[in-house]
């Protein structure tokens, strides 16, 4: 049981065992959810939350027969989720929306820039990342609000030996030692061979994508080189509710994850 | 001028003013829930430019005071405003010679539902409706409607202030919960409506019946009540002693109440005024002030039948500074 | 082909189509509507012909007949879920031309946007059968014909028009499903050549853009909007083509595991329709919401699905309390559209040169 059941109704959702939860941070947990099936990172699900109802999770982990959902404990649906724990079941749908195609960022040089919870959705790229051949070419900006913050604290160490990862906090109480500043700062810097050739995957907060995508272009990346995934409200993960539509485009459906030359052009 | 030989109290009681300036009258028309076609418009202006100084004095109570007419004019005028009288159907003794007036004042309205998008009943029509039960009269009582809880014609300083009200009715399968009514009724009225499980619900006690909901409901969900309910409030004043609100009385109130609950205060004034009261006038407020308001209560209710819904205060007691107690 | 019918005609018509379908109609709901002493015209189920109101233009749409207001989708438990009942008769709904145009619209979204098909509205959308109710004359705010929604050939059972004659009133009805002439023969109807009638044209008139310049999405046209409009959504709780809707989920215990999960209509004009987990929102002011509004109508739907939204029945317009008129902005939008594309065309001018 616990597996993608092939509903007739796509609206029906269907009893999903927590099998672990990780505390990263007083706000954010990660549920481990029994699940079988095809998912890509970059996907999200509809998570069915007891006394508050559904709310729309990125997939920020994936394994044979589990996917990670990263829940932030904000808004009012999202609080109930950390009353549960293992051993316990949520009710899901999904997966949604298309996610990130790895085979993109398989050659050459590739930056991923992710902020806050922006992270979770990239995870599954990084990983991916960081056990490729040339991991060396593959770098990784992750940026948090503050040191209390950061999320996936295991992987960021582990990421840190196999890729160029750049860990950086917006502010910190004093003596710490990290990086401190926006994703921003780093980008000029990157010690890359051929920025016009090299892809860039961003995910954040819509000032953060913004300025992020301004510094790679002044950097020489190519637009059709950036891939980004937007955050909308998504009600039914379906193309039917409407809340997620920019111009003729249904996040849910022809994303979040856009080519920056397509994704530049949904104007909110 | 040496001829003058006027008899004030009848002039007054003819609607007439004693003008400070001497062989001066004005004439006073009033507006029964402050309507007046515009062809007695036109007659008034006519009146005003003929016998008085071009001037037309907008009275507080939605009356008119036509200024700087001859006192030798007086009959002159009665005969010419007579087609104002038919007009606005006010009570009246002998065609041609004006109205009797004084006492009870103008009843006002604002717009009501005529005009007012928050009306919640026909202001005007039920102000006609009470002028034509109680004039002419010459106790002093003030009466007044207003369409809704605004309250805009501040019916809360008359002696009986008419407040419109609505059930409003909920029909649960047109709500798609966007809260609006309850934003507005916390905004614009008393914050009686909460979200429960993804409905609304409307707190009765609190609910003064205004209409906001009704009004800014994009579905329809909420609706008016075929039904018409009045907030009754008593005893409000302006004046020299104890100026004070008027209180609520009866919450939920049918018309035809509020028509006998009146028509058994003219009763209960006939019975207990002071025959001693300066000019035989004395103020119903304070008429009750000296009986109680216990004893007030149990005449106008004489043999009203109020609706179900309607909630009738057990005591009320009224505010406003007492200058005739304490000074000023 | 067709029939006439009399007053009490059309009463037993209506009497022996009930005893088969559930009829949906537009209905004059007395002092119903949003000031006292006035009406609104909305969809209900209906027993009877006197109940059908055939000379206004009903002021929200049919559509509650496949999007009802508020609708139980499903009821669940801690592992079981079950849709909610619905009754299974076959369904008459009486709409107009511009409607009938709508319910493609409405195809659109919940049959063929994405691939999965919409159940809920699937369900419904079996059931129902259409009686198109003929436009002698349009509606005040009505522009069918600059939509190309006036015209309607096929989709309907039947379709009925109504016109005063002498003393009495008379229904005409085109019947091009030959399957209802029993219930015409049954109610006493005399054969006749019959052809629905339809608005050739309107006092509004909208031009239309052939296509929108992303640069319109930044014209100063949309800034008045911020001002003058309240964000109350009727315009979009009133059209007939307007789809969008938000999930709730009700819990009748404690452990908030039972419950059932409904959805409401939502409007892309009221506050909230974008918030996300964290207090995100977009389109925060109503100039955004109205150009996102409008540009799905005229431009954004069509890119999607080869034909605009809008069917031009000026239900917005009607209904609008601060007197915002829609069918002005269209209007806006194309002469701003077209300034842009003049703009261009001479700049192409000038490198050509």
């Amino acid at each position: 049981m616990n597996t993608a059941v092939t509903n007739a109704n796509p609206y029906i959702p269907f009893p999903s065992e927590i099998l672990d939860v990780v505390k990263h941070t007083q706000k954010e947990y990660t549920f481990r959810m029994k699940f079988e099936g095809e998912v890509r990172p970059g996907q999200f699900f509809e998570v069915s939350v007891p006394k508050f109802g559904e709310a729309p999770i990125s997939v920020s982990g994936i394994g044979k027969d589990y996917v990670d959902l990263t829940i932030r404990r904000v808004g009012r649906v999202t609080n109930e989720v950390f009353e549960h724990y293992k051993g316990q079941s949520l009710l899901l749908r999904g997966p949604y929306g298309n996610g990130f195609d790895i085979d993109l960022y398989k050659e050459g040089e590739t930056v991923v820039v992710a902020g806050g919870t922006g992270v979770s959705p990239v995870r599954g790229v990084i990983e991916a990342l960081s056990t490729m051949d040339n991991a060396k070419d593959k770098y990784a900006i992750a940026g948090f609000r503050s040191p209390d913050d950061m999320l996936f604290r295991d992987d960021l160490a582990r990421w840190k030996d196999r890729l160029n990862l750049i860990l950086t906090v917006d502010r910190a109480p004093e003596g710490y030692e990290g990086n401190v500043g926006l994703v921003t700062k780093f980008i000029a810097d990157l010690p890359l061979r051929d920025p016009s050739s090299a892809k860039a995957v961003v995910v954040g907060p819509p000032p953060m994508m913004k300025f992020t995508i301004i510094e790679l272009q002044k950097k020489g990346f190519k637009d059709e080189n950036i891939t980004v995934s937007y955050e909308r409200k998504m009600c039914c993960g379906l193309g039917k509710c409407g809340h997620c539509r920019v111009n003729s485009t249904y996040i849910c459906l022809d994303g979040p994850v856009f080519n920056y030359t397509e994704g530049k052009l949904l104007m909110d | 001028m040496g001829e003058l030989d006027i008899n004030v109290v009848k002039l007054k009681k003819n609607a007439f003013r004693v003008s400070k300036v001497r062989g001066e009258t004005a004439s006073r028309i009033r507006i029964p829930g402050g309507v007046i076609d515009a062809k007695s418009m036109q007659k008034i202006v006519e009146i005003a430019e003929k016998y008085g100084t071009g001037t037309i004095d907008i009275t507080n109570r939605q009356g008119i005071e036509i200024p700087g007419i001859k006192l030798e004019d007086v009959d002159k005028v009665n005969a010419e405003v007579q087609s104002v009288i038919d007009a606005l159907h006010i009570n009246q003794t002998e065609r041609g010679k004006g109205f009797p007036s004084s006492g009870t004042r103008n009843i006002e309205a604002c717009p009501g539902k005529r005009l007012c998008p928050f009306g919640n009943y026909d202001t005007t029509a039920m102000a006609q409706r009470i002028e034509q039960m109680v004039f002419p009269n010459d106790r002093h009582v003030k009466i007044a409607c207003t369409g809704c809880s605004n309250d805009c014609a501040k019916v809360r300083f008359a002696d009986f202030g008419i407040i419109g009200m609505t059930e409003p009715q909920y029909n649960p399968d047109r709500c798609v919960t966007c809260e609006q009514c309850v934003n507005y009724c916390k905004k614009r009225s008393v914050g009686a409506l909460s979200v429960v499980n993804g409905k609304i619900v409307r707190d009765t006690d609190k609910c003064i019946g205004c209409g906001v909901c009704v009004h800014y409901c994009p579905t329809r969900a909420w609706t008016r009540s075929k039904e018409h309910y009045f907030r009754l409030v008593l005893l409000g004043r302006t004046g020299k002693k104890n100026p004070r609100l008027a209180e609520d009385f009866i919450k939920w109130c049918d018309e035809e109440s509020i028509m006998k609950i009146i028509h058994n205060a003219y009763a209960y004034i006939e019975e207990y005024i002071d025959p001693n009261a300066v000019e035989h006038k004395e103020h119903i407020g304070y008429i009750v002030d000296r009986t109680g308001f216990e004893k007030f209560k149990e005449y106008i209710l004489k043999d009203v039948t109020l609706g179900p819904k309607a909630e009738v205060a057990k005591t009320m007691y009224w505010g406003g500074k007492h200058y005739d107690q304490y000074g000023g | 082909m067709g029939y006439v019918l009399t007053q009490s005609g059309f009463s037993e018509l209506v009497k022996s189509l009930e005893s088969q379908y559930r009829i949906f109609a537009p209905v004059l709901k007395k002092g119903a509507g949003r000031h006292l002493d006035t009406d609104v015209v909305l969809y209900d189920f209906v027993k009877s012909a006197e109940e059908i109101e055939l000379e206004h233009k009903s002021d929200y749409a049919f559509k509650e007949a496949l999007l009802p207001m508020s609708e139980t989708l499903f009821f669940f438990t801690e592992q079981q879920t079950k849709e909610a009942d619905l009754d299974e008769r076959p369904v008459l709904v009486f709409l107009r031309s511009c409607d009938l145009h709508a319910l493609k619209r409405l195809d659109d979204i919940y049959l063929r946007n994405g691939k999965e098909i919409d159940p809920f509205y699937k369900r419904r959308r079996d059931l129902l059968h259409f009686v198109l109710i003929g436009c002698p004359h349009a509606f005040e705010n009505c522009f069918c014909v600059d939509m190309g929604s006036n015209l309607t050939k096929d989709g309907y059972v039947f379709s009925i028009d109504s016109a005063e004659e002498g003393e009495d009133t008379v229904y005409r009805f085109e019947v091009p499903d030959a399957s209802f002439n029993t219930f015409f023969e049954g109610a006493g109807g005399t054969k006749a050549d019959v052809q629905h009638t339809y608005v050739t044209e309107t006092k509004t008139r909208v031009r239309v853009p052939e296509e929108v310049p992303q640069a319109v999405m930044k014209d100063a046209l949309w800034d008045e909007y911020t001002q003058r409009c309240i964000g109350c959504g009727r315009c979009n709780f009133v059209c007939p083509t307007c789809t969008c809707f938000t999930m709730q989920d009700v819990y009748y215990t404690d452990n908030g595991r039972v419950g059932e999960r409904r959805r409401v209509e939502a409007s892309c004009m009221v506050d909230g329709f974008t918030n996300v987990a964290g207090g995100g929102q977009y389109r925060k002011t109503k100039g955004e919401r109205m150009r996102f509004k409008v540009l799905h109508k005229i431009s954004d739907h069509k890119k999607r699905f080869g034909e605009n939204m809008c069917v031009g029945c000026g239900r917005c317009d009607d209904v609008c309390p601060e007197y915002i008129s829609y069918s002005h902005i269209i209007n806006k939008v194309y002469d701003a559209s077209e300034k842009v594309l003049q703009a261009k065309n001479a700049e192409g001018g000038e490198e050509n040169e």
